[in-house]
């Protein structure tokens, strides 16, 4: 050990020794300029954006250099009728015999416009006729379009004639399409033009828009009542697939005695229950544990090959989707407190066996225990309530001592067949 | 056809933890009923062939003739649970190192299935069985993370005293063809259950003589001193135990 320390070699396997030593270095440095306890309010580590620039803030104040503003003037491009304007510039900005060499008005850019393709007479006449439609609306119709940026709303409010916002953009669509398609013969170019692609439909429009008002509409009550014919549709659907399992695989073997799941909570909705196709209807889930066990062996099968330990894990995955998390931890528990291997150091067939069995047992011994609790807890009000209660009826009295009896001598009767059972293992 | 039915109606003395689904059940049933030569890929249901496997890896300390990149000589292997000879089940081996390594694909075409090498580093060594035609023509993948470094860091490394890890697992063969249950029927490595009642099988087809056969096994091998002896009647008496505090537990509880 010591040479290997000399030496400088890791001292195990690769991966894992350097990544233990590069963590503490880290902590260690911090960046000059903060305090270390503010920098350990970020975590220890340097913060994602680059922090303000301090020697750029010590900058800021305004150096001692005066302004001047000149009165200019100016055009801009986006208008169209050479309007001449007048406007203050600062000096700050480099000017030249009194005109500013940036030329366009700087927010002219900004006037941006959807570019509409405008139809010749002669195009309307070969492929634009429509029997609704007049050359006159549609003239006015595209006009609109132009005028206000494709804004559909503000155009059918517009519209000189009552048509509906649907209709309106179909025509411009379907015009728009036959004009591309006019213009453009050789169809590969253009295929893959919106227009073509995803084709204005109409009526697919209208329903949508109809549904979304019908949803909007929707009162609170009717909500209500969706959501709980949406649960119990499921729930159906659930207690079918179980069924139908355990018809398929007609296994004879009972299921364990005394296995009740009773973890289950029923939903609580104000439902009644769902038809109990082929089901006990005090176990509201189906545990055949008989089924898990068949469906888990034939995708085993299905393998040709595996390992002991593998189908082991398979079945012990089967077994324990139907618990919690928490019973699955309180199963290992209890057997590591028997002193059993969690994972059979041993795994032959009589063993792996033997092993599910136990967890089974385990697994019945826990819901028994808290079969009890609730009991017990049952039994706590009528306690309490005949201490206060004058004597009553005999019913009364009897109930009593029964429940007292096995909340409290419980523990003690425990210890004592455990105790008896381990020494009997032993003779 | 008789014994798929047969099986069906000792279905409780079957090894076997269930029996198989209906429709499955048809469909093999169709099938024995063709020639001979079909016969031999004729699969049998309700029997499964596990044989039991030990694999890991022994590690030796070079002491002072270890270099950096060289301070120990490593042993990977799969041998048989009681040191039989594999290759009546296992083709070939394949193990796979790091890639640190020259050729970290290494191929083992005989038994006994292992590989030495010297290093320094520990990493996981991914070994694929493949089998023999008659026995299954998908090959299995066995997980070993090597380890060379004692689990106590502070005990001193000898050159004498090897780390050694050794894990016990069976291979199972849920439904083993007829031509390998015949053939190895009879093998030390090999557990086959007890067959249905009303089942013969043709005599196997005598393939090597008993001398070639000893040569694969591990019972002499160099390192057996340092084999661990899996016993699962401690396994099984240990399960027992816990068992029976259970049910004692569950009586009380029930009847309470």
């Amino acid at each position: 050990m010591d040479a290997k320390d000399i030496l400088g070699l890791p001292k195990n396997s690769f991966p894992p020794q350097e990544k233990k030593s590069r963590p503490p270095k880290e902590s260690q440095r911090k960046p000059d300029g903060i305090s270390r306890e503010v920098y350990a309010l970020t975590g220890g580590l340097a913060p994602l954006m680059p922090a303000v620039d301090s020697s750029q803030l010590k900058r800021r104040p305004p150096p001692d250099e005066k302004v001047a503003w000149q009165w200019l003037g100016f055009t801009s491009s986006a208008r169209k009728d050479n309007l001449h304007l007048y406007h203050w510039v600062s000096s700050s900005v480099r000017v030249v015999n009194g005109v500013p060499p940036t030329g366009d008005y700087s927010f002219a850019k900004y006037n941006k416009s959807v570019d509409i393709t405008r139809y010749t007479d002669e195009e309307y006449e070969k492929y634009l006729t429509d029997p609704r439609w007049t050359k006159e609306e549609t003239d006015q119709l595209f006009d609109l379009c132009e005028q206000f940026d494709l804004r559909f709303i503000v155009i059918a409010d517009r519209f000189p004639s009552s048509r509906t916002l649907e209709e309106l953009k179909d025509r411009y669509y379907s015009v728009s399409r036959a004009l591309l398609i006019a213009r453009n013969p050789s169809s590969v170019d253009i295929a893959a033009h919106p227009l073509l692609k995803e084709p204005y439909n109409i009526s697919r429009d209208v329903e949508r828009k109809r549904a979304m008002s019908l949803v909007l509409s929707q009162t609170r009550q009717q909500e209500q009542r969706d959501e709980e014919v949406l649960a119990e549709a499921k729930r159906i659907a659930q207690s079918r697939i179980p069924a139908k399992v355990s018809q398929e695989s007609e296994m004879a073997v009972a299921p364990n005695a005394g296995v009740e799941v009773t973890e289950r909570t029923i939903p609580g909705e104000t439902v009644s229950p769902p038809p109990s196709n082929a089901q006990h209807p005090l176990i509201p889930v189906p545990p055949p544990l008989s089924t898990e066990n068949a469906s888990t062996l034939a995708s085993l099968r299905i393998l040709r090959v595996y390992l002991r330990t593998y189908a082991l894990e398979q079945m012990l995955q089967a077994a324990s989707s139907t618990a919690g998390l928490r019973t699955i931890k309180r199963v290992e528990q209890t057997l590591q407190d028997l002193g059993v291997n969690l994972k059979p150091r041993v795994p032959t067939k009589a063993v792996c066996a033997e092993h599910l069995e136990l967890r089974k047992e385990i697994l019945t011994l826990l819901n028994l225990q808290k079969q009890l609790q609730y009991k017990e807890a049952e039994g706590l009000p009528f306690r309490e309530g005949s201490f206060t209660e004058t004597p009553g009826t005999p019913k009364d009295r009897t109930f009593v001592p029964d429940s007292s009896f096995g909340g409290n001598e419980l523990c003690t009767c425990n210890l004592i067949y455990l105790l008896l059972g381990i020494l009997s293992t032993f003779y | 056809m008789t014994n798929s039915s047969s099986s069906k109606k000792h279905g409780q003395d079957q090894p076997e933890l269930s029996g198989p689904t209906p429709k499955s059940h048809r469909t093999k049933m169709g099938k024995s009923e063709d020639t001979d030569k079909k016969n031999l890929g004729k699969k049998l249901k309700d029997v499964e062939i596990s044989v039991p496997i030990v694999y890991g890896n022994i590690a030796f300390w070079l002491g002072k003739k270890a270099s950096e990149y060289q301070s120990h000589k490593w042993t990977v292997y799969v041998r048989g649970a009681s040191n039989e000879d594999l290759g009546a089940i296992v083709k070939r081996a394949v193990f796979q190192l790091h890639s640190s390594f020259n050729n970290p694909t290494r191929v083992v075409e005989s038994p006994p299935f292992e590989l030495s090498e010297a290093g320094w580093g520990e990493f996981e060594i991914v070994i694929t069985l493949h089998f023999h035609s008659d026995v299954c023509d998908k090959p299995l993948n066995l997980y070993h993370h090597l380890k060379l470094y004692p689990e106590d860091e502070n005990s001193s490394m000898s050159t004498k005293k090897p780390v050694v890890v050794e894990l016990y697992d069976e291979i199972v063969f849920p439904d083993p063809s007829e031509a390998f249950l015949s053939r190895v029927q009879n093998h030390p490595a090999v557990n086959v259950p007890r067959l249905p009642p009303g089942v013969t099988l043709p005599p196997p087809i005598p393939v090597e003589d008993a001398s070639k056969r000893r040569k694969g096994d591990t019972k002499d091998h160099p390192l057996s001193q340092w084999f661990t002896n899996f016993s699962e009647a401690d396994e099984l008496l240990q399960l027992a135990a816990a068992r029976q505090q259970v049910y004692t537990t569950q009586y009380r509880q029930s009847h309470l």
